[in-house]
């Protein structure tokens, strides 16, 4: 489309009514007939975990987890995420328990910068929740979709592993909470709460 | 636990619970202090190779050494953390900015008429108002919020627009009509060496004849006339892409102004305080009357070191609208806004003597600006003067030239100036090794400065832990079986890096006694200490280096410290992210100002036990007697004792460099308080059909003085080599036959995938410096130089091919294989010869020496009494005067001389210029 | 990065999306299938040929299945992949597409009709302003072509899907679905010779479902992809090749397409032809039929990799395709 004969960026005026399950609870509201999952997640919803990295679907991001399989928000309609569970990382804890996967990104250096954690966090959950027991290299192709440029992976790697055999462990004790991470660690307040 | 233990002072360690306030964290009882984390010359069981250190006193075991997550990892591990784009304020406008078509051209006249009318749009902005210049180097300001009268390059910043929505933001961009006049660009790094009718920027009576030259450099240093004597010389004059630092959050800003007049700047910034400065200038407002915050950075590895325009245009358009306004980029505009690292051509050099020295290094940079200055002044010196070490030298002869062209700005990225040419001197020292036939290893074992001494530039040099790095790579990498004796394809090569620890001078020295970095503490009543720092924390772990040296002096657990680091209201002045300096100074500073807090503790717990305040050391939330622990008391008693007696604990330290290098024009661009030293071996495959190369495992050995938190530096390290490898193997800022950067999206830009990333050893070296905090030094950025050399060094050991052009792309390697087959006779690539090695009689020169000097450095490390050691000393002077000053052999010179000029290299031509207030005239 | 306003559409059964596509256009509107979305998101984000009016194939019934035999448009490219239904050779041509989460969303059909790309065209809306436009989108302005400039005719954008020549030596059928009715033919007739126009499909018609041949399952194959980075990247040059040994073990059948090197995917019986009338010599066979099929390649310099490059890469990836029919 040349600059003399753009389609106009202004959308219609109508708008569609959307709704979804988003970590657990419902959500609805208007969207814009073609709106893009990211932007609905981000600038509606609320979720600003969701980070938007490339808009391409090259750098994974903006990864959520769509009725159990993670997927590009940002390459995925919302209409066709509508009436769907929707996970981001802001539902991977239970309350003040971190889930293991997040808790070994922290432990393990998983996470530097941070922007690309919640993605990486999503599509090893998913990876997870499949196979506890994933061979280094399903690890890798794993997350081959997801781009880190802190830590060269080989810490991303290690965390997704430390965080199966939690998974692990936890499956065989027979009640599953043995372990649950201390609720209020108090862990490096500072400047990144405000 | 009956009270009777509560009582008096005698009390069991490890028996006392905590109760509130007071619990310190998680471990509800108090502990003595780690032994295997206290200095053995402390009666502890820490060992100490490298010997003692001033901070050896402080330690309590606490934290410093420990492998310890980032305190902030929990806001990003749920989602919490915000970045840039994070910051949502109510009614906020959002901003978009209109980018140049053209490569350069004039702007006649902007009508924005029919944008302003536009339902929705608040403000439209144009640079005409705006003609404040700005830089991140006071002496290069160059920039605008928007262009005023000149486009430089596509993509550069035109006008801007505030909207109510994004939507309306685009669509007021495109009814927005720009007049321009187009000029003929340079895109050839060559050409803009030359003359030209419209010079991109003008500098008046300091401009370089009518050329784009930036900046140009000649540096002579040695014993010149020599270093052609040589038995071997390698010469190889390289190329280089320009390279994009990657970061994964893209450029965002939300300005606010307050109803008291005063800006909020929100933005993912590495230099909040550089930033801070620019603002004031550009909006014309005092700097107490603006407060940067810096939200999380999602990536800087030197991006987001400069101020921004697009910073700039955001906090002009949320005064004139009364509204906060958010401006995002999209990831086209990062690389358009790049400041990535230089396209280069380098030309270098190398001697070696009949003894197996180094007897020269010749290096020529040319290196490609794009439209501004950025940090270009530095970088045309780091590119020369940081590969002066780690080798003792004979002579070094050095001309650089940063030009500007019609590209996007380069500026500093991670190993900023010092990488492509350590990648030409690491492989040219490969190659003269080759035609030595000696091993590269032993070669540069056998060349190494030794500890605390002077390069031939004049830069002090405190702890090196070289010759380690170089013997554990050696060993853990199997390198005696492996090299030169792989089957075709198969390969091994070794690479060394050297690096500041911090920049000797501050960027602004207006005046110049202000410290580098200052941390003030504060300590509640309740125990918990609240740490304020302007060190920017961008995913590095700044803030977790500050806290742990807070809690190692205080004995505390890290969970009692938080850092307050994101406002320049509130935060002292730190210089920022850049340089590998935080660790260094801030932990500095940071220690300083803990030793405040832990005299007036010390002093509290000697009144209360009686005891001998000598007598007395820190452990874990106890201060007591060292040699009979049950006399002591809880750290909160002695807190409320000394609340008591002085009022609120508040301390504050800083940390200022100590005088250093010598005087003449430029000494002081590459002196830094410390270095960090490292090497690695890379083993790689080359697919000799088609030219594929795949880096398996990579040994990576780097001296940063001592891991504060080993966890980080092996995630530095890592991470260095992953970058690395992107700039040698793939990643290439690709500008076609147009002049149009062809791939500015992470699709076409190829950051390496986990795929591609080898098994990485990281091998943490620790040489204790005697300034660095608790010996420590930087492994940000060094960590990154060794991996360039290493993987071409061992693609010249898997297939023959003397790599010269980065990123070793396959077709590139295909293009030199073929080359080969033709030269060679051979029918195809897997006919081709290996290199092979038999040693000359000169390896058991390098043998013989590399032993001698081993000793040399061991027994100069322990000496506390060692004489100088200035470079030229392995060339039979005296070590302890410097060189220039025993003979007139030894030269410093500054100016090319006729001589050179009738033949010079091709960034050294940028000379045949004269600058215009030189020009006679009016000027 | 904003797409222009569009309204999405979501129908269940073929036979709506046919007709809501038609009633659009009836209207005077422009219709876009999206299945995925991996290939026709970005390129809307770039403002690259968008449509009024999208057609979502997400939520329709029975287009999803993944046989030996039958590939529904709507199966995405994981389950092909990794479900241990579909034949080895597709199964392995799709692991090697872009990346895990690509593939979690990508789709057979969308990737048989994967856009056409080049560094000209692929660009957002300022960048194509800064070369003054191209002629595969910007076509109002009168804008040549940046890749053999001075033609305004033929758009020489490059196919760099995976799929397809895998599909084309396995002797695919191609079922699609349009106003018109229904209709199928050899995935090879799919495929036109114009970055624009790109393949046979007319307005209103779309992709419901690829079928191979009863016998498929004797055949075995081997595909090799030329690209820098194991993820992420298209193909910048593709051989896929099939084979069917007769019952003395000998090669009976050979068919052998490549993928990236030009506007469509391409068929080389042509060169197979002769070689296997020859007799199947094994190494001398391949290289000889290498060397054919790297001389009929014609690529232009519109992706990452230089034009020379991949077409001698051709040879060698065609070599290595068929390194398991060396002996014989």
């Amino acid at each position: 489309m040349a600059a003399d004969e753009h389609v106009s960026m202004i959308p219609a005026a109508s708008k569609v009514g959307w709704s979804a399950e988003v970590n657990g609870r419902g959500f609805g509201d208007e969207i814009e007939s073609g709106a893009i999952l990211l932007d609905v997640l981000r600038d509606q919803v609320g979720t600003l975990g969701v980070k938007r990295g490339c808009d391409m679907g090259t750098c994974g991001c903006c990864t959520v987890i769509i009725d159990g399989v993670a997927r590009l928000s940002c390459l995925t309609l919302a209409g066709e995420a509508e009436g769907c569970e929707i996970t981001t990382v802001e539902g991977l804890a239970t309350g003040h328990h971190l889930a293991p996967i997040q808790e070994m990104f922290s432990e393990c250096g998983g996470s530097q910068c941070g922007f690309c954690t919640p993605g990486f966090l999503l599509t090893s959950a998913a990876l997870l929740a499949k196979n506890d027991s994933p061979s280094d290299s399903e690890v890798k192709s794993a997350i081959d979709g997801n781009l880190c440029r802190c830590t060269g992976y080989q810490q991303i790697v290690e965390s997704i592993q430390a965080a199966a055999e939690i998974l692990r462990s936890d499956a065989k004790s027979k009640d599953g909470t043995a372990a649950q991470m201390d609720p209020h660690p108090g862990l490096g307040a500072g400047d990144a709460g405000e | 636990m009956g009270d009777e233990q509560m009582k008096g002072y005698r009390q069991q360690p490890g028996k006392l619970p905590f109760k509130k306030p007071g619990s310190g964290g998680g471990k509800p009882f108090s502990e003595l202090r780690d032994l295997d984390f206290i200095p053995e010359s402390l009666d502890g069981r820490l060992a100490q190779p490298h010997g003692e250190n001033r901070h050896d006193y402080l330690l309590t075991g606490s934290s410093i050494g420990r492998r310890t997550p980032m305190i902030d990892d929990r806001w990003k591990v749920t989602g919490q953390a915000k970045y840039g784009d994070d910051i949502r304020l109510s009614g906020e406008l959002i901003g978009r900015i209109l980018r140049s078509p053209h490569h350069y051209a004039k702007i006649r006249a902007i009508d924005t008429s029919v944008a302003e009318a536009l339902p929705g749009v608040e403000y439209v902005l144009c640079g005409q108002g705006h003609k404040t210049l700005f830089g991140v180097l006071p002496v290069t300001k160059d920039e605008h919020a928007l262009a005023v009268e000149k486009v430089r390059h596509v993509g550069d910043l035109v006008a801007a627009v505030a909207a109510v929505d994004e939507a309306t933001a685009l669509e007021a961009l495109r009814l927005i009509k720009v007049d321009y006049e187009v000029l003929e660009p340079v895109h050839d790094m060559r050409k803009a060496i030359d003359d030209s009718e419209h010079p991109i920027h003008d500098r008046g009576k300091y401009h370089i004849g009518e050329s784009n030259v930036q900046k140009r450099v000649f540096q002579e240093f040695g014993n010149i006339s020599a270093m052609k004597d040589s038995l071997a010389t390698s010469a190889a004059k390289w190329k280089f892409a320009g390279v994009n630092h990657g970061f994964t959050e893209p450029h965002a800003v939300v300005a606010h102004w307050d109803p008291s007049g005063r800006l909020t700047l929100y933005t993912p910034q590495q230099v909040p305080h550089y930033l801070h400065r620019a603002l004031a200038d550009v909006l014309d407002v005092p700097m107490h009357q603006i407060n940067v915050y810096r939200t999380f950075v999602g990536g800087g590895f030197g991006g987001k070191s400069d101020p921004f325009p697009h910073e700039m245009c955001a906090a002009i358009m949320a005064r004139e609208t009364g509204k906060p306004v958010r401006i995002t980029f999209d990831r086209e505009e990062v690389f358009w806004t790049n400041r990535g690292r230089h396209p280069s051509l380098l030309e270098m050099v190398l001697h070696a003597d009949q003894q197996g020295r180094i007897s020269g290094i010749e290096t020529d940079a040319l290196i490609d600006g794009g439209a501004f200055a950025s940090f270009g002044h530095v970088t045309t010196y780091y590119n020369g003067v940081l590969h002066t070490a780690p080798y003792e030298i004979g002579a070094f002869h050095y001309t650089g030239a940063r030009v500007w062209t019609n590209k996007p700005a380069s500026g500093a990225m991670r190993g900023h100036g010092a990488v492509n040419s350590r990648c030409a001197v690491e492989s040219g020292i490969d190659d003269l090794c080759d035609r030595l036939q000696v091993d590269p290893i032993t070669f540069r074992l056998a060349n190494l400065l030794p500890p605390h001494s002077t390069t031939i530039t004049g830069f002090r040099v405190t702890s090196i832990g070289m010759r380690e790095c170089l013997e554990r790579v050696r060993d853990a990498s199997g390198w005696v079986e492996k090299f030169r004796k792989m089957p075709l394809g198969r390969g091994i090569g070794i690479g060394c890096g050297f690096f500041i620890s911090g920049s000797g001078l501050p960027i602004h020295w207006d005046p110049n006694k202000f410290p580098h970095a200052t941390v003030h503490l504060k300590v509640d009543m309740d125990g918990g200490v609240v740490v304020h720092t302007g060190a920017a924390e961008i995913g590095q772990g700044s803030d977790t280096v500050v806290a742990q040296s807070v809690a190692e002096v205080l004995g505390l657990p890290i969970e009692m410290i938080r850092i307050k680091s994101r406002e320049t209201d509130t935060s002292p002045v730190d210089l920022g992210s850049y340089s590998s300096r935080v660790t260094f100074m801030n932990a500095n500073a940071a220690i300083s100002a803990a030793m405040v807090i832990r005299a007036d503790l010390l002093a509290a717990a000697a009144e209360i036990t009686a005891a001998d305040e000598k007598m007395l050391v820190i452990g874990d939330r106890r201060i007591y007697v060292k040699r009979d622990p049950a006399v002591g008391v809880s750290y909160l008693e002695a807190l409320h004792k000394a609340l008591e007696d002085r009022g609120a604990l508040v301390s504050s330290g800083s940390y200022r460099t100590p005088p250093m290098g010598k005087s003449h024009k430029g000494a002081a661009a590459g002196l830094a308080p410390a270095y960090s030293f490292s090497a690695y071996v890379a083993e790689v495959e080359v697919d000799m059909e088609t030219g594929q190369s795949k880096v398996i495992e990579v040994w990576a050995a780097h001296d940063c003085g001592r891991a504060l938190n080993p966890l980080a530096v092996e995630g530095q390290i890592i991470g260095s080599c992953h970058m690395g490898l992107g700039q040698v193997l793939s990643e290439e800022m690709v500008y076609g036959r147009t002049g149009h950067l062809r791939n500015a999206n992470l699709l076409e830009y190829k950051i390496p995938t986990v795929h591609e990333m080898p098994k990485v050893t990281p091998i943490i070296v620790e040489s204790n410096d005697p300034e660095g905090p608790f010996g420590a030094k930087e492994a940000g950025e060094g960590p990154l130089l060794p991996i360039l050399p290493a993987v071409v060094n061992a693609i010249y050991d898997a297939s023959g091919i003397r790599v010269n052009e980065l990123p070793v792309t396959p077709d590139r390697l295909f293009r030199s294989i073929e080359k080969k087959i033709k030269a060679e006779e051979v029918d195809n690539a897997l006919q081709l010869p290996n290199p092979n090695l038999q040693y000359s009689d000169l390896q058991n020169v390098v043998e013989a020496r590399a032993l001698d000097h081993g000793k040399r450095d061991d027994e100069r490390q322990l000496d506390v009494e060692r004489e100088p050691y200035h470079n030229g000393a392995l060339f039979g002077l005296d070590p302890a005067i410097a060189p220039e000053e025993q003979t007139t052999d030894w030269v410093i010179s500054l100016t090319p001389d006729e001589d050179y000029l009738a033949d010079p290299r091709l960034a050294g031509s940028a000379w045949k210029h004269t600058e215009r207030r030189h020009m006679g005239g009016e000027n | 990065m904003r797409t222009p306003p569009f309204n999405l559409h979501l129908p269940t059964t073929v036979s709506e999306a046919v007709q809501i596509s038609a009633e659009l256009r009836a209207e005077g509107r422009e219709t876009d299938w999206i299945a995925g979305g991996t290939d026709l998101l970005p390129n809307y984000k770039w403002h690259l040929n968008t449509k009024s009016d999208v057609i979502s194939l997400a939520r329709i019934e029975g287009i999803t299945s993944v046989s030996m035999t039958e590939i529904g448009a709507m199966a995405r490219l994981s389950e092909i992949a990794d479900g241990g239904e579909a034949h080895p050779l597709i199964a392995a041509a799709a692991r090697k597409v872009a990346s895990s989460l690509i593939r979690n969303s990508a789709t057979l059909g969308g990737n048989i009709c994967l856009d056409t790309r080049c560094f000209w065209f692929n660009q957002g809306e300022d960048w194509r302003s800064s070369i003054d436009w191209c002629l595969k989108c910007d076509c109002g302005t009168g804008a040549d072509c940046r890749v053999i400039v001075n033609q305004n005719e033929l758009c020489v954008a490059t196919y760099q899907a995976d799929l397809a020549p895998n599909l084309m030596v396995l002797g695919a059928a191609i079922h699609l679905a349009g106003p018109e009715g229904e209709r199928s033919l050899p995935i090879c007739e799919f495929f036109k010779l114009d970055g624009m126009t790109r393949n046979v499909l007319r307005e209103g018609e779309m992709v419901v479902k690829v079928t191979l041949p009863d016998e498929v399952g004797q055949w075995q194959g081997e595909y090799q992809k030329l690209r820098l980075r194991e993820s992420w990247d298209f193909p910048e040059a593709g051989v896929a090749a099939a084979w069917r040994l007769g019952g003395d073990g000998t090669l009976a059948e050979l068919k052998v397409a490549t993928t990236a090197l030009e506007s469509i995917p391409r068929l080389h019986d042509q060169e197979v032809a002769p070689i296997i009338a020859a007799g199947w010599s094994g190494e001398e066979s391949i290289t000889a039929l290498a060397k054919a099929i790297q001389q009929t390649v014609k690529p232009v310099n519109n992706t990452a990799f230089p034009p020379n490059y991949r077409k001698k890469m051709t040879r060698v990836m065609c070599e290595r395709a068929l390194a398991q029919l060396s002996i014989n």
